[in-house]
């Protein structure tokens, strides 16, 4: 099979997925009934007119079947409806939103990469020595503290009783840090990253590792000392490379757990992103915001995972598609 | 939980027979530090979850520590990790949040095995069409952004079912979090089991038992079956570990059950008293950390036990 008949084959298993979860939450929103109802049940002199009114313009006299139809129409054109909470339009608070969410994750997932590449590399070069334990010993820690555990104790420490960073939100509303806007933003950053990053490194060195002691053993890497090179240039060049490839593949996973839990973590840190409108919106029942969202981020979650899917088949002539 | 079928299979061995499967993968189990040490913390949360009415220092929903030490009481003799914000004993509320922790950890993995179990098995053993059907719909299960949806169908069914007679049903909240999480875990427990079935069904002594005349029922249920628990094992031991911290971090979230007296629960009340009241959050924070590091460390012991060849 070629790589464009499995790209295709991966793709259209991508977007019956994406209509999958879009169809689970559109079910489960319609049978809590009519939302506008629900959110005017408690405020008086609501008259039923009203009501009606409000659930025409948002179109909910419609049956089901052709609302979902319309929404999924509309959102092929690119217009994700109006929150009913901000009365602004979800394409561009999803935006604006996710931008907020990938500044944090992004630089969380290259960081961890570097330092899992290095202390993985460490260890498995010094195999059961006392630095291997404790690398070993402190990744199966970390991989067990939950997240929004260590970002309580970061505030605790970093915020609280040194004073050192701020422990919510992105920006100061205020007066900016050290009077600069750049640095303000960076520095509102730096406990959030710290936190995504702890988790991100503690899985990645584990597995790096593992992967380093099993490539070190082959015959090629004998081959490359043998042949007189350096031992930095063997592993840095030869076997690190081989072991990077199952980290590759991994990372699709590890990001889809940093963007599934990105409510929590935003929530620890009170940060203007996706999981923090998330968490709003269905505590508002902002339907038209929990539906985008959703969308969305199983959008992001899937491209994720295609694109290191494809990356591992490219990259190691080895794995046979099937 | 999943300790049962082995502490069973020790005590009745006889002794003339040769080691079997269980008795030698805890042989090599008690062996493992770490795996020891997760055990061992496994078992005290255990404990304190059948004992916590008897150790608590105080009622569960105490509040006359208000009376005397005030609300945000730090810690002291009486009140060893201090008073939250409502003057409950911060120790006795995280004692009594490990029955709940274990009743999710172990319900959850309960539901997820025995679909788990049925769809990988299934899969495994018919192959062909049936196999290819079933992995997608898996595939589809693993790649969903589980705990978002989650999150919504915790809420939105929490509005449906007001006024309806499933309202009486007694931590109605928690039982669905547990049958969430059990309905979206299942995934890897399918995939572990069809991929033990599927290698096998094409060994010697299920070949031998087919030969004898053995039922398919026989077959699956005596021959395949037992071989491919320790595998699963090691997977379900993690899964409660993550059941766990999922609940945790619904409830963090504020979507947990209110009745119910949880670490994420205690969390989500005294996070926002963090700078008055460290210890509030520090203490089930610490108990969520001590209860998933022991099953993370018990299902790697596990997982060293059976598959000795997999070390490194």
């Amino acid at each position: 099979m070629g790589i464009t008949r499995y790209i295709v084959r991966r793709l259209m298993f991508s977007v019956a997925l994406v209509l999958g979860v879009s169809v689970i939450i559109f079910t489960l929103i319609n049978a809590i009934g009519n939302p506008v109802e629900i959110l005017l049940a408690d405020r008086p002199g609501i008259t039923q007119e009203a009501i009606d009114a409000i659930s025409r313009y948002y179109n909910l006299d419609q049956p089901p079947l052709i609302r979902y139809f319309v929404w999924l129409w509309n959102v092929v054109r690119g217009d994700f409806g109006t929150s009913i909470v901000y009365n602004q339009p979800v394409g561009d608070m999803l935006f604006t939103w996710g931008l907020e969410t990938m500044k944090i994750q992004i630089p969380a997932i290259l960081i961890s990469l570097v330092a899992a590449i290095f202390i993985a590399v460490t260890a498995a070069t010094r195999q059961y020595s006392r630095v291997d334990f404790g690398v070993m010993s402190g990744a199966l820690l970390g991989q067990s503290l939950p997240g929004f555990f260590v970002g309580i104790i970061l505030i605790l420490v970093f915020s609280y009783w040194l004073g050192i960073f701020p422990s919510y939100g992105a920006y100061s509303t205020r007066r900016m840090l050290m009077g600069s806007g750049l640095i303000d933003g960076l520095w509102h950053m730096v406990l959030p990253v710290a936190m995504l990053a702890f988790f991100n490194t503690a899985t990645l060195t584990l597995l790096m590792r593992s992967n380093m002691v099993d490539v070190l053993r082959h015959d090629f890497i004998m081959a490359a000392r043998a042949s007189g090179l350096p031992e930095r240039r063997v592993v840095y060049r030869h076997a690190v490379r081989n072991a990077f490839i199952p980290v590759l593949t991994y990372l699709g996973i590890l990001f889809g757990l940093m963007l599934g839990t990105a409510p929590v973590t935003e929530t620890v840190f009170t940060w203007p992103g996706l999981g923090f409108l998330y968490i709003q919106a269905i505590q508002q029942l902002d339907y038209p915001v929990i539906m985008g969202e959703t969308m969305i981020i199983t959008v992001m979650l899937v491209t994720a995972t295609l694109l290191t899917d494809i990356a591992y088949v490219l990259i190691d002539p080895r794995i046979r598609l099937e | 939980m999943t300790e049962a079928p082995a502490a069973a299979a020790l005590a009745t061995a006889p002794p003339a027979r040769p080691p079997g499967m269980w008795r030698q993968g805890w042989q090599r189990f008690r062996r493992n530090r770490t795996g020891m040490l997760g055990l061992t913390l496994v078992c005290i949360v255990v404990l304190v979850a059948l004992s916590c009415a008897w150790i608590a220092p105080y009622e569960p929903n105490d509040q006359s520590a208000m009376m005397r030490f005030g609300s945000r009481e730090g810690p002291t003799w009486a009140h060893l990790f201090g008073t939250d914000r409502m003057g409950y004993d911060v120790l006795t509320r995280v004692l009594y949040g490990a029955p709940t922790a274990l009743a999710v950890g172990i319900g959850a993995m309960l539901v997820a095995s025995v679909i788990g179990i049925l769809i990988g098995g299934i899969s495994g053993y018919l192959g062909g069409m049936a196999d290819e059907l079933l992995m997608r719909f898996t595939e589809f299960f693993l790649v969903i952004p589980v705990f978002i949806v989650i999150l919504a169908v915790v809420r939105l069914f929490g509005i449906v079912v007001v006024g309806s007679p499933l309202e009486s049903i007694p931590y109605l909240n928690l039982m669905t979090i547990i049958l969430l999480l059990g309905l979206f875990g299942w995934p890897s427990i399918a995939r572990m089991t069809r991929a033990e079935f599927l290698r096998l069904k094409e060994m010697e002594f299920v070949e031998a038992a087919r030969c004898i005349g053995a039922t398919r029922r026989d077959i699956i249920l005596r021959h395949i079956l037992p071989n491919a628990l320790p595998s699963l094992v090691v997977i379900v031991a993690l899964g409660i570990g993550g059941a766990i911290l999922a609940e945790a971090m619904i409830s963090f979230l504020g979507f947990g059950d209110p009745k119910a007296i949880s670490w994420g629960q205690l969390l989500f009340f005294n996070y926002e008293a963090l700078k008055v009241a460290p210890w509030a959050s520090i203490a089930p924070g610490s108990a969520i950390f001590m209860t998933v590091l022991g099953f993370n460390l018990l299902a790697d012991g596990l997982s060293d036990a059976f598959n000795p060849r997999l070390k490194q």
